[in-house]
């Protein structure tokens, strides 16, 4: 499920110290890219799907899409990431929703981290 | 070109801040008290990388019922009876529950039974929530004032005299030169995936079962710097959820779906064949060959049928997924399928090679010391030989016995930093950034592709094509012969010696690329030559062997190690013999 980042969410995380889906990539895939200024996977294929960027991405600016080659389109899987744990909404092909909540950390979601 | 150079100097020295290298450092500054150096050489970024990137949704090594030994007993009976090092394997089981306790403490939420007490998967497994695995190790090694080096990729150690002095290594984001030495080194940089070609193809060439950014830089580097190695000829074969590889323990011991031909047979009880070598619970490589057989007598496909499984937890299945591999909840909502309701089907995906899930590569060490027989080198984690299944608390545990072994080092032999020759570090700046320099003096075709050269991907899909066609991939149902392993052994010795100096890269991030090759072709190396060396068939699914088809205890109930001659290029192969601590029968569990 390789990432690809929608231009109007993405504003190359101004602000921050470094972009976070460049800073956290597993496979250094992310890359802010200099003449536009928005990120993008410099190879889909190199990716593991592990969703990290797409999780740390504070615009939801990224979506993970499915291969192809490997399942019909559309249909989509969005993480929305809370202190404590993250909600999923995952939508099928025919626009059928899910949506789970899964614990991240042990303790109460307005605990202090 | 002279590049910038970082050199850092520590006690403890670790390469890989992955599941066993953070809890290495943490263990180091508790035993080895607040003056410690310790540094953390980090490929990616230490919060998110590795293995634990996706999460996992259970522990796979922890006591629920009875004694370390009876642990050991299942792992090695899990291993075909064949030799584990038990020593090894005991010192991590007796200290496993602490460890999971003390992680449930920083963080990582644990399943809970009505009674409090851990919800188990099978005997020696529970259920977590583990999406944040990493996060919460990583925090470990900062916790433990570890300095650490994001994006910095460690190409060789370096050997002064018998001991280990440090290691080289280059930025992937900054391009500077890293020269670390430490007074004791530890290597816990994963293991290998990518050697044999993947199933899909294109952008989902690393939609497969291991971490692809594990290169097999542990075994590489260890080997190289002329470490005794073991274990390789025991591949594991992953057979999983089809098309996108995700771990299946969440059907099979979580929810008992057992796996099902095209008939609708659960094959491993009802076939005679099968149900002798144990059934449901035959070892792991049994389980993996009686799917290939299946599949190879045209009785696929084949599913592991959650509809025979416990209805309660098979009503939660997309939810324990999305905790690990949230891919496999996505493709199954893109192809209808609802899993509740009808069987998963499964497939065996490319071989990897790992010391701490359910096989034996890595380096040897000596006693429960984690040292190599390289003074001064210290392994842990899927770099670390003849241990398997340990999984992540193993894992996790290990890392904390490396730590202990390496202070206790430090205290005993009050080991100096070393002198490395200067002129020996240019010769390795030169050797780590040959590929740059190469890119350098390209002339370019139409495409934009050099023309004298050839790229890091282009020299990865030959070497996969090799290891597929002639070292058994998935596509030959992992059988090999001596004839084809000479074609293999050929082939990738004629690109380990002769075509590596026509490697190219554009950038930093291509030099990675280029250095993940070099370091899975000394892995094919090894795998080669130890399954040539090994005249048995020992882990059938792992590795079948057409010429040697049975088991011969005479001459291999042992371990196989090697040392690599860098004047030949060969390995030179010993035997090492088996001790068995645990009493009984090692083809079959205690408990």
């Amino acid at each position: 499920m390789p990432p690809y980042v929608l231009p109007d969410k993405c504003d190359g995380c101004q602000g921050e110290k470094a972009p976070l889906c460049e800073l956290v990539c597993p496979g250094n895939l992310m890359v802010v890219e200099k003449n536009t200024g928005k990120a993008v996977c410099r190879e889909p294929g190199d990716c593991w799907d592990c969703m990290t960027c797409t999780k740390s991405c504070a615009r939801q600016a990224i979506q993970t899409r499915i291969q192809y080659q490997l399942a019909f389109y559309p249909g989509k899987l969005i993480p929305l990431v809370g202190p404590r744990s993250v909600t999923w909404t995952l939508v099928d092909c025919h626009g059928n929703v899910e949506r789970f909540i899964m614990r991240t950390l042990a303790g109460e979601e307005d605990d202090e981290i | 070109m002279a590049r910038e150079r970082v050199y850092i100097d520590a006690d403890v020295l670790i390469i890989g801040g992955g599941t066993a290298g953070c809890l290495a450092a943490y263990e180091a500054r508790k035993v080895g008290g607040d003056d410690l150096k310790i540094v953390i050489l980090e490929k990616s970024f230490i919060r998110n990388s590795g293995a634990l990137s996706a999460g996992m949704n259970a522990l796979n090594m922890y006591l629920n019922q009875g004694t370390p030994e009876d642990l050991v007993a299942y792992i090695r009976y899990d291993m075909c009876g064949a030799p584990v090092r038990e020593d090894i394997l005991l010192s991590v089981a007796e200290l496993v529950n602490e460890t999971v306790a003390m992680m449930e403490k920083e963080g990582l939420p644990i399943k809970k039974k009505a009674d409090g007490s851990y919800l188990n998967r099978g005997k020696w497994n529970i259920e977590i929530n583990g999406s944040m695995l990493k996060p919460i190790t990583a925090n470990m090694a900062i916790k433990a004032r570890a300095r650490v080096y994001n994006r910095v990729y460690v190409t060789d150690l370096i050997k002064v005299g018998d001991a280990v002095a440090g290691c080289v290594g280059f930025g992937v984001r900054d391009g500077k030169m890293y020269v670390a030495r430490g007074k004791v080194v530890l290597v816990c940089a994963g293991g290998a995936a990518g050697i044999w070609r993947p199933r899909g193809h294109g952008d989902a060439h690393h939609r497969i079962w291991y971490y692809p950014f594990n290169t097999g830089g542990s075994y590489a580097m260890c080997k190289r710097v002329g470490a005794k190695m073991v274990g390789f000829d025991t591949r594991f074969v992953p057979v999983r959820t089809k098309d996108t590889y995700s771990a299946t323990g969440t059907l099979s011991i979580g929810m008992w779906a057992p796996m099902v031909n095209a008939k609708g047979e659960a094959f491993m009880e009802e076939r005679e064949e099968y149900a002798k070598l144990g059934g449901h619970t035959a070892p792991t490589p049994l389980r993996v060959w009686a799917y290939c057989r299946e599949m190879e007598n045209h009785r696929g496909p084949c599913y592991m049928d959650t509809t025979r499984g416990d209805p309660e937890r098979v009503e939660g299945l997309k939810a324990q997924y999305l905790d690990m591999a949230p891919c496999l909840v996505l493709y199954w909502a893109c192809n209808d399928i609802n899993p509740g309701r009808e069987p998963v089907e499964i497939d065996a995906a490319d071989p990897s090679i790992v010391g701490a899930h359910a096989a034996c590569a890595g380096a040897w060490t000596i006693g429960t010391s984690r040292m190599t027989t390289v003074e001064r080198l210290f392994v842990s984690g899927d770099a670390l030989g003849a241990a398997p299944s340990r999984f992540i608390s193993g894992t996790w545990t290990c890392g904390r016995l490396a730590g202990r072994h390496m202070v206790r080092y430090l205290r005993e032999k009050q080991p100096q930093l070393l002198e490395i020759s200067p002129a020996e570090v240019d010769a390795l700046e030169a050797r780590i950034f040959a590929p740059l320099e190469r890119y350098q003096k390209c002339s370019f075709y139409t495409n934009g592709e050099p023309v004298e050269g050839v790229l890091p991907q282009q020299m990865e899909w030959r070497m996969q094509n090799i290891m597929e066609e002639y070292c058994g991939g998935r596509s030959r149902w992992f059988y090999v012969n001596e004839t084809n392993l000479a074609i293999a052994r050929k082939l990738v010795n004629r690109l380990r010696r002769e075509q590596l100096q026509y490697l190219v890269a554009k950038d930093t991030h291509d030099l990675q690329l280029a250095w993940d090759v070099i370091n899975r072709l000394d892995v094919c190396q090894l795998v080669i030559d130890h399954i040539d060396y090994r005249k048995e068939t020992r882990y059938p699914g792992y590795v079948n062997r057409t010429d040697y088809p049975e088991v011969d205890d005479h001459n291999f109930d042992c371990f196989v190690t090697s040392v690599w001659d860098p004047e030949t290029d060969e390995l030179q192969f010993s035997k090492e013999p088996y001790q068995q601590i645990v009493p009984g029968d090692r083809k079959s569990e205690t408990v």
